[in-house]
C-alpha cells in the first residue's frame, strides 16, 4: 500500500516536471469551452478529476487522444488540428496519467459561475415601488406610473383616453372575444357612475365567453389539435382536454395549480377525473402511425417537444436548442436538456411496432351520463339476448332428432346474427388522452448529436443549473412541475405575465416572449415586468387579477390614434404612449361575424363541430378528412370549437394565422394577404353571417334607410357612421337595391345558394333553420342588405380591435 | 434583407410609405379619382410578395418542382443495374445490410432478402447516351435536356418526415417549406397570383398535407396556396353565387372607399396594406379564372401534354405549370401520389409512368420552345429511392422497400449544364459511389440557382437563425459549371 502510494506521487512529480506544456496546450486550445463553468458537451478539461468523469459520451481518458488526432467522427478542435508536435506531447501526457499540477488548475471560484448566469432573466424577481412621475393625475394604477415615468424621461405624453364605444368593443374582444351589443354599447355609455367601466371589466371577466377567449390562447401553447398529425393524422379525441382548459379559465384556476394539473395531474395522491383530463396538455404532441415507422423514434420526438414546449411556455427559454449540443448563448448545457427530458420520459405510450394495436395510449374514457345510460342499456340488451340465446341452444340440443345437425338451424343463425348485428352498435364512451407514469422508469441518456439512437451518457432527472436547484431526490415530473411555480423560479411569473400583456399590446414587454435568454429582446420596462410577476405571485396565481390590472390602467384605456411626433420617437410603439390598433385573431374574426349576425350558438363546451368549409378544402392529404357540415345550432358555434386537423388546418383559421399546432405557440404573427380578402368576401359560410346580419339590422332597425345604415355599424363596429361614411353606405345601398329589384331572381340565388329547386318546388340548399327564422319575405330587400353587411364585415375597422 | 429590415417593412408598413412616397392626403385623392369608376389599382406595395434581389445574380427566376410523392423506383427507371440482373433472386449480403435501418424491419426479419434485378428493357438515349428505361419513352426523348443526379441521399425512411424534410430540411413538422424560403427571400414576379402554388394529382394527397408546403415561422403570406383541382383553383376565389360582377366591384369599391376615410382618421398604415390587399384579391379573382382557361391553347399543345379541359390530372398541371411561370409565379410545386410499390412493381408502376412520361417530357419542351426552360428550374424526384431488395407481400409479386441512400432525381433548366449525369452508385446500387449529395445540398443548390445564398438567407425564431439548409448544404458547383 504504502510502496503504491508513494509510486503515485514519485509519478506526479515527475509528471509535473514534465508535462506543463501538455496542460497549457489544453488550457490554450480546449478550456476555453471545456472548463468547469462551460462544459461544452458537459466536458471539463480543467482537472484530472473532470476528464475522468467525462462528459455527454462519458470518460475522456480515451476520447481525448482520438478527438485531436482526428481518426474517428469526432474531431477536435472544431475547424482545425493541432502540429503533430503538440499531439504528441499531449498523447504522452495521458499515457502518463494525464496528472494537473495543481499550481496550473483553475482556482478561481468566479470562474465556478456559469457563463450566462448573471444574465437578467436569471435574477430574482425584484418588486420594486413605481416610480414617482409628474402628471400623477394621469396614472390609474401602479402600471401606469412605470409607463409614464419611461415616457416624461423621453418627453413624451401618453394619449388620452379612448372613446367609451372604443372602450368596450375593445375589452370586450379582449376579454370574451365576442361583440359588445348595440344595447350593452349604450348602457356603458350612458352610465356616469365613476367605478362604469371597472363594473364592465368585472361583468366580462365573470361572463362564461372569458374561458373561451383566454382558453384559446393556452390552447396555443398547448398546441392543442384534433388530429394525430404526421402521415396518417386521423382523428384523435382530446376535445375533453380543450373544456378542461375553458372551465380552468373561467373559475380563474390559480396558475401554479393550473401547472401542477397539467404537467403532472396524473401523479397527484388520487387524482380526480379532470385532473387526469389535464394531463392531456402533454398529450397535444403529434403521433406517427405511418406503417413501417420505428415507433420509438416517434416517441422520442413527442417527449423532446415536451421539453421544448414546456421551455418556451414555462421558461420562456429556447432548451430546444440545446437537443444536439450545448445551448449556443443560453447556460443551458446539451445534458441539462436531456435531464429535462427525462422528467417527460417515462409516459406508458408505444416504442415499438408490436404495440401497433395500442397506438395512442394511454387514454381514458370519460362517458357523459347519456352515454353511461346508452350504454346500459345495451348492455341489458345485450344479456338478454344471450341469455335467450343460450337458453334457445340448449332448447335445440335437448330436442335434438338423431342425424340433425343443430348449427344448421335457421333460428339460430338468425339469432346469432342478431346479436353481432348489436354489438356493431355498442355505444363507445368518449375518451382523452392522458399521461401515465410507468411503474419503472425508462432510463434516460444523452442523444449524441440529437441523434436517438447514438447513445451519450446516462442521466437523471434535474434542473438547469442556473436556476434554483431542486434536490435530488425531487426527481418526478410532480417535483417538476411544482418546481416552476415556486416563488422563487424567477421565469414562469414573468414569461406569463408578459404572454398578457402582449395580447393586450401587441407586444410583450420582453417582444421575444419565448426567449427570455441572451438572443431575446431585454424587457422594454424591466421594473414593470417584475412588478406584475410578483403582484401575480401576491394574487395567489390568479390570472383574472392581473387581466382585470391591466385593461383597468390608463395605459391600456389610451386612445390608439398615430401621432406624428411619436413616429420620430418611438415608431415602433415601444413605449405606449399610444394604444395599438390589432387585426383580429383568427377565431375571434368568426366570433365577431357570428355576434354581429345574431346567429351565434352561444354553448360551451362539448366535441368539435364542422361549420361550412369550402369544397376541397380537406383533400389536399393522404386520408381526405371527412367533414360532415353541421346544418343544426352546431353550425354557428364558436371559433375555438372548429375542429381542427394538423395536416389541413381549417382553411378560415389558417388564413388568418392561426397556428398548426405542430409545435407551441406563443404568440401568433399577424399577417395581411390577399387570401383572407377572398375569405371575407366570397366564403359562403361568411356570406350566410352577412345574411344574418342583414336580417337583424332590417328586423331591429326602424324601417328607415339612415336609421338602418346607423344600426349596422352599431352592430358592426360599435359606432354610428361619420357623415362621409353614412353617405357612401347609403349610394353603395342605392345601387344594391337597385340590383335586386331589377334582378329579383339573384336574389334568389344568393339567398338559396345557388337558388336551384328540384320539380315539386323544393329548394336544394335552403338557409338553415336558423337564418330563415330571421328572413324577412321581400328578399331582394334581404340581398340588398346582405351587399351593406358584406362591406361592414369586411372593413378593416371590423377586422381590427381598435 | 435583416430580420431589422422585415420587421420594419411589414410590422408597421413605413415602407410602404417611403417606398412609393405615398401620403395620406395622395391616398385620399386616389380614392377620390376613383369614385364611381370601380377599382382601379393604385400600385401599393405593403405586399410581402413583392419581387427583390436576392444576394447575387441568379440564373433561375421561377422553379417547378415535381414532387413523385411516394417514392418512385431509380432502378426501374434510371439507374442501369445489370449485376443487379444478374445476382438477381439471391440472397443479400450481410455486411451490405449492417448498420442500415429500414422500414417495414420486420419482413425484411421474417425471411432474408434477396436482391431483386429489373424486369424492364433499358437503352441509352440522346447524345448523352443517358440510361432510361422502357417505360419512360418520352422522357427518354429529352435526356439531352436534363441533367441527372444519382446517389442521392436522405435522412428518413418513412413517407411523411421523409416529404417534410424533402421540402423543408427537416423531418419535425412545422418548418417553412423551400417554396416559402424562396418566397421570403426573393418575392414573386406575379402581382396577381400566389407566389407559390401547389397542385396535386393522383389517387389521393400526399402524406403530410399542409406541413409539406408550411410557411412554418416565416409570416403566413409566404405559405404555399394549393390549387385545387376542380373548380375554383384557389378557394373562395369565385363571388358567392347570386352576387353580379359589377355588385362584387361596387362591394369592393365601398370597402375601400370606407377603409380609407378611416384612415384618414386613425392614420394606421396598416389599412393602407389591406385596402392593397383587397385589390389583389380582386385582381386575382380575374386573373384566376384566366389562368386554368385552356381555350387558348392550341390543338398541339393540348395533345403534347395529353391535357384536357377540365380534367383534374398530372397533364392539366403540367399545362398549368408553365402558364403559372408565364405569369411570373415564383414556385410551382406538383405532386403527383401513387408511387409506392411495396408489393408490385409489376402493373401499378406501369400505371403511373404511364401517366407522367409524356405531360413530363412536354413541359420540358413547351418551356423550353417558348424561351423559359433556360429561367425556369425543372426538378423531378421523391422523398427517397426503392432497395434492391424485393420485398414479398403477396406470393407470386415483388416490390421494393424504402431506400435512402442511393436515389435518382433529375433536374433540367433554370442554369443547370443539361445532358449529364452526376454522382454513381456501386454495382448493386447499394450505396453511392461518386459525389455525395443529400437533400441540403439540393435546397442550397437550388436557392445557389435562384441567386441566395443558403447560409445567409436565415429568420430569425425561438433565439435561433434557422435556413433551410440548417447546418448543412453544400452547394453542387457541377450541376452549373
Amino acid at each position: 500500500m504504502r510502496s503504491l502510494l508513494f509510486t503515485a506521487i514519485a509519478l506526479a512529480s515527475f509528471v509535473r516536471a514534465q508535462s506543463p506544456d501538455a496542460v497549457s496546450l489544453l488550457k490554450a486550445n480546449c478550456q476555453p469551452c471545456h472548463n468547469d463553468s462551460s462544459k461544452a458537451s458537459g466536458l471539463s478539461l480543467a482537472s484530472h478529476d473532470a476528464i475522468a468523469q467525462g462528459g455527454n459520451r462519458g470518460s475522456a481518458l480515451n476520447t481525448i487522444q482520438q478527438a485531436i488526432e482526428q481518426t474517428g467522427a469526432l474531431k477536435m478542435p472544431p475547424g482545425r488540428k493541432l502540429p503533430e508536435e503538440q499531439i504528441a506531447t499531449i498523447r504522452a501526457w495521458l499515457a502518463n496519467g494525464a496528472v494537473f499540477p495543481e499550481a496550473v488548475a483553475p482556482k478561481d471560484a468566479a470562474l465556478k459561475r456559469r457563463k450566462g448566469a448573471d444574465w437578467w432573466a436569471f435574477q430574482p424577481v425584484k418588486r420594486v415601488d413605481p416610480p414617482a412621475v409628474k402628471q400623477a393625475a394621469w396614472a390609474r394604477n401602479p402600471i401606469d406610473r412605470f409607463i409614464l415615468a419611461r415616457l416624461e424621461k423621453e418627453n413624451l405624453t401618453p394619449s388620452p383616453e379612448a372613446s367609451r364605444e372604443t372602450l368596450i368593443r375593445r375589452v370586450s374582444l379582449d376579454l370574451v372575444g365576442l361583440l359588445p351589443s348595440p344595447k350593452e354599447i349604450r348602457e356603458f355609455v350612458a352610465d356616469a357612475r365613476p367605478d362604469a367601466y371597472e363594473r364592465l371589466v368585472d361583468r366580462l371577466l365573470a361572463s362564461p365567453n372569458y374561458g373561451e377567449r383566454w382558453g384559446r390562447h393556452w390552447l396555443d401553447v398547448a398546441r392543442y389539435a384534433d388530429s394525430d398529425g404526421y402521415t396518417i393524422d386521423a382523428p384523435r379525441q382530446i376535445w375533453k382536454y380543450r373544456d378542461w382548459v375553458i372551465n380552468a379559465m373561467n373559475r380563474d384556476m390559480p396558475f401554479d395549480q393550473f401547472t401542477i394539473e397539467q404537467l403532472a395531474g396524473d401523479m397527484l395522491p388520487n387524482p380526480t377525473t379532470d385532473q387526469l383530463i389535464a394531463t392531456g396538455f402533454h398529450r397535444n404532441t403529434s403521433s406517427n402511425f405511418e406503417g413501417g415507422i420505428d415507433f420509438e423514434q416517434y416517441r422520442v420526438e413527442a417527449v423532446v417537444d415536451r421539453v421544448a414546449t414546456t421551455g418556451g411556455a414555462f421558461l420562456g427559454l429556447t432548451v430546444g436548442c440545446a437537443r444536439c449540443h450545448d445551448h449556443k448563448f443560453d447556460p443551458i448545457s446539451q445534458k441539462e436538456f436531456y435531464q429535462l427530458f427525462a422528467y417527460f420520459n417515462n409516459v406508458d405510450e408505444v416504442s415499438s411496432e408490436a404495440e401497433r394495436y395500442d397506438f395512442n395510449r394511454p387514454f381514458l374514457a370519460v362517458p357523459s351520463a347519456e352515454e353511461i345510460a346508452r350504454k346500459k342499456a345495451f348492455d341489458s340488451q345485450w344479456n338478454a339476448l344471450s341469455k335467450e340465446l343460450i337458453l334457445y341452444v340448449r332448447e335445440l340440443a335437448a330436442n335434438r332428432k338423431p342425424g340433425e345437425d343443430p348449427s344448421q338451424d335457421a333460428e339460430l343463425a338468425e339469432r346469432v346474427q342478431n346479436l353481432r348485428e348489436l354489438r356493431k352498435r355498442e355505444p363507445k364512451f368518449t375518451t382523452t388522452l392522458v399521461m401515465k407514469e410507468l411503474p419503472t422508469p425508462r432510463e434516460s441518456y444523452i442523444h449524441l448529436g440529437g441523434d436517438f439512437t447514438r447513445k451519450g451518457i446516462p442521466v437523471q432527472p434535474g434542473v438547469p443549473e442556473v436556476l434554483p436547484p431542486l434536490p435530488p431526490e425531487a426527481n418526478t415530473r410532480l417535483d417538476f412541475a411544482k418546481w416552476l411555480v415556486r416563488e422563487d423560479n424567477p421565469l414562469t411569473a414573468r414569461v406569463t405575465v408578459n404572454r398578457m400583456w402582449q395580447e393586450y399590446f401587441g407586444k410583450g414587454i420582453v417582444e421575444s416572449e419565448n426567449d427570455f435568454g441572451a438572443q431575446g429582446f431585454k424587457p422594454s420596462h424591466l421594473e414593470l415586468l417584475d412588478y406584475l410577476a410578483s403582484e401575480f405571485m401576491r394574487q395567489k396565481w390568479s390570472q383574472k387579477a392581473i387581466h382585470r390590472l391591466i385593461v383597468t390602467s390608463a395605459t391600456y384605456r389610451q386612445a390608439s390614434k398615430q401621432r406624428p411626433e411619436l413616429d420620430e420617437a418611438d415608431p415602433y410603439n415601444k413605449l405606449l404612449a399610444r394604444q395599438n390598433r390589432l387585426r383580429l385573431d383568427a377565431e375571434i374574426i368568426r366570433d365577431a361575424a357570428l355576434s354581429a349576425s345574431g346567429l351565434l350558438t352561444d354553448k360551451l363546451g362539448g366535441p368539435s363541430v364542422y361549420p361550412p368549409i369550402p369544397e376541397g378544402a380537406m383533400s389536399v392529404t393522404q386520408v381526405a378528412g371527412a367533414w360532415p357540415v353541421a346544418t343544426g345550432p352546431d353550425r354557428y358555434r364558436r371559433g375555438v370549437y372548429t375542429f381542427f386537423r394538423r395536416s389541413a388546418g381549417f382553411p378560415g383559421l389558417t388564413v388568418f394565422d392561426a397556428p398548426d399546432a405542430s409545435a407551441t405557440c406563443t404568440r401568433r404573427v399577424r399577417s395581411d394577404t390577399p387570401l383572407q380578402a377572398l375569405t371575407t368576401l366570397n366564403d359562403e359560410a361568411f356570406t350566410e353571417l352577412a345574411e344574418g346580419l342583414a336580417a337583424r339590422i332590417l328586423k331591429e332597425a326602424p324601417e328607415d334607410n339612415t336609421e338602418r345604415i346607423r344600426y349596422g355599424f352599431q352592430l358592426a363596429v360599435g359606432r354610428a357612421p361619420r357623415p362621409d361614411e353614412e353617405k357612401r353606405m347609403a349610394r353603395f345601398l342605392a345601387s344594391e337595391t337597385d340590383e335586386y329589384r331589377t334582378n329579383p331572381t339573384r336574389a334568389i340565388e344568393l339567398i338559396y345558394k345557388g337558388g336551384k329547386f328540384n320539380a315539386d318546388g323544393v329548394p336544394a340548399n335552403p338557409p338553415p333553420a336558423k337564418l330563415a327564422a330571421m328572413l324577412p319575405k321581400d328578399l331582394p330587400l334581404e340581398a340588398a342588405w346582405t351587399g351593406v353587411a358584406r362591406v361592414l364585415m369586411n372593413l378593416d375597422d371590423f377586422l381590427t380591435r381598435d | 434583407m435583416t430580420n431589422e429590415d422585415f420587421l420594419l417593412q411589414f410590422e408597421t408598413r413605413r415602407h410602404f410609405f417611403q417606398t412609393c412616397g405615398l401620403g395620406l392626403g395622395k391616398l385620399a385623392l386616389l380614392s377620390l379619382l376613383n369614385e364611381g369608376r370601380g377599382v382601379a389599382a393604385p400600385a401599393a406595395s405593403g405586399n410581402p410578395m413583392q419581387a427583390k434581389p436576392g444576394h447575387f445574380p441568379a440564373k433561375a427566376k421561377n422553379v417547378i418542382y415535381l414532387f413523385m410523392a411516394g417514392a418512385p423506383s431509380q432502378f426501374e427507371l434510371y439507374d442501369y443495374k445489370p449485376v443487379l440482373q444478374k445476382y438477381h433472386n439471391q440472397v443479400v449480403p450481410e455486411e451490405l445490410m449492417k448498420g442500415k435501418r429500414f422500414a417495414f424491419m420486420d419482413t425484411f426479419a421474417k425471411e432474408k432478402p434477396k436482391l431483386l434485378g429489373t424486369t424492364r428493357a433499358f437503352k441509352q438515349h440522346g447524345q448523352s447516351g443517358a440510361w432510361v428505361s422502357e417505360l419512360l419513352p418520352h422522357i427518354a426523348g429529352i435526356a439531352d435536356d436534363i441533367t441527372f443526379l444519382k446517389g442521392v441521399s436522405t435522412e428518413n425512411f418513412n413517407h411523411g418526415p421523409a416529404k417534410c424534410f424533402a421540402n423543408t430540411g427537416s423531418t419535425r413538422f412545422g418548418r417553412p417549406s423551400m417554396g416559402s424560403w424562396i418566397t421570403y427571400g426573393i418575392g414573386s414576379e406575379s402581382n396577381d397570383l400566389p407566389g407559390f402554388v401547389v397542385l396535386q394529382s393522383g389517387p389521393r394527397g400526399p402524406r403530410g398535407g399542409a406541413a409539406l408546403w408550411s410557411g412554418g415561422f416565416l409570416p403566413s403570406a409566404y405559405q404555399g396556396v394549393p390549387f385545387r383541382s376542380g373548380g375554383d383553383p384557389i378557394l373562395d376565389l369565385s363571388r358567392p353565387r347570386g352576387i353580379s360582377g359589377e355588385s362584387q366591384q361596387e362591394t369592393i369599391a365601398a370597402i375601400r372607399d370606407l377603409d380609407l376615410s378611416q384612415f384618414t382618421e386613425t392614420g394606421d398604415p396598416e389599412i393602407a396594406t389591406r385596402v392593397a390587399s383587397y385589390e389583389m384579391a380582386y385582381r386575382m379573382q380575374t386573373s384566376g379564372p384566366e389562368l386554368i382557361d385552356f381555350s387558348k391553347e392550341t390543338k398541339e399543345t393540348m395533345e403534347m401534354y395529353g391535357a384536357e379541359p377540365g380534367k383534374a390530372s398530372y397533364a392539366n398541371n403540367c399545362l398549368l405549370a408553365r402558364r403559372l411561370v408565364e405569369r411570373g409565379v415564383r414556385f410551382v410545386q406538383l405532386y403527383h401520389t401513387d408511387w409506392d410499390h411495396h408489393a408490385d412493381i409489376g402493373q401499378p408502376l406501369n400505371q403511373v409512368t404511364g401517366e407522367i412520361d409524356r405531360p413530363t417530357a412536354a413541359l420540358i419542351r413547351d418551356l423550353k420552345q417558348r424561351g423559359l426552360l433556360e429561367d425556369t428550374l425543372v426538378v423531378w424526384g421523391g422523398e427517397f429511392g426503392r432497395t434492391p431488395m424485393g420485398e414479398v407481400r403477396d406470393s407470386g409479386k415483388a416490390g421494393r422497400n424504402h431506400h435512402i441512400d442511393a436515389f435518382t432525381l433529375w433536374m433540367a433548366g433554370g442554369g443547370v449544364k443539361p445532358g449529364r449525369t452526376i454522382g454513381d452508385t456501386d454495382e448493386l446500387g447499394f450505396s453511392r459511389t461518386g459525389d455525395a449529395m443529400d437533400v441540403h445540398d439540393l435546397h442550397a443548390t437550388m436557392l445557389h440557382l435562384l441567386g441566395l445564398d443558403h447560409q445567409k438567407l436565415t429568420f430569425r425564431f425561438q433565439g435561433r437563425d434557422f435556413r433551410l439548409t440548417d447546418v448543412a448544404g453544400n452547394v453542387l458547383t457541377k450541376l452549373f459549371t
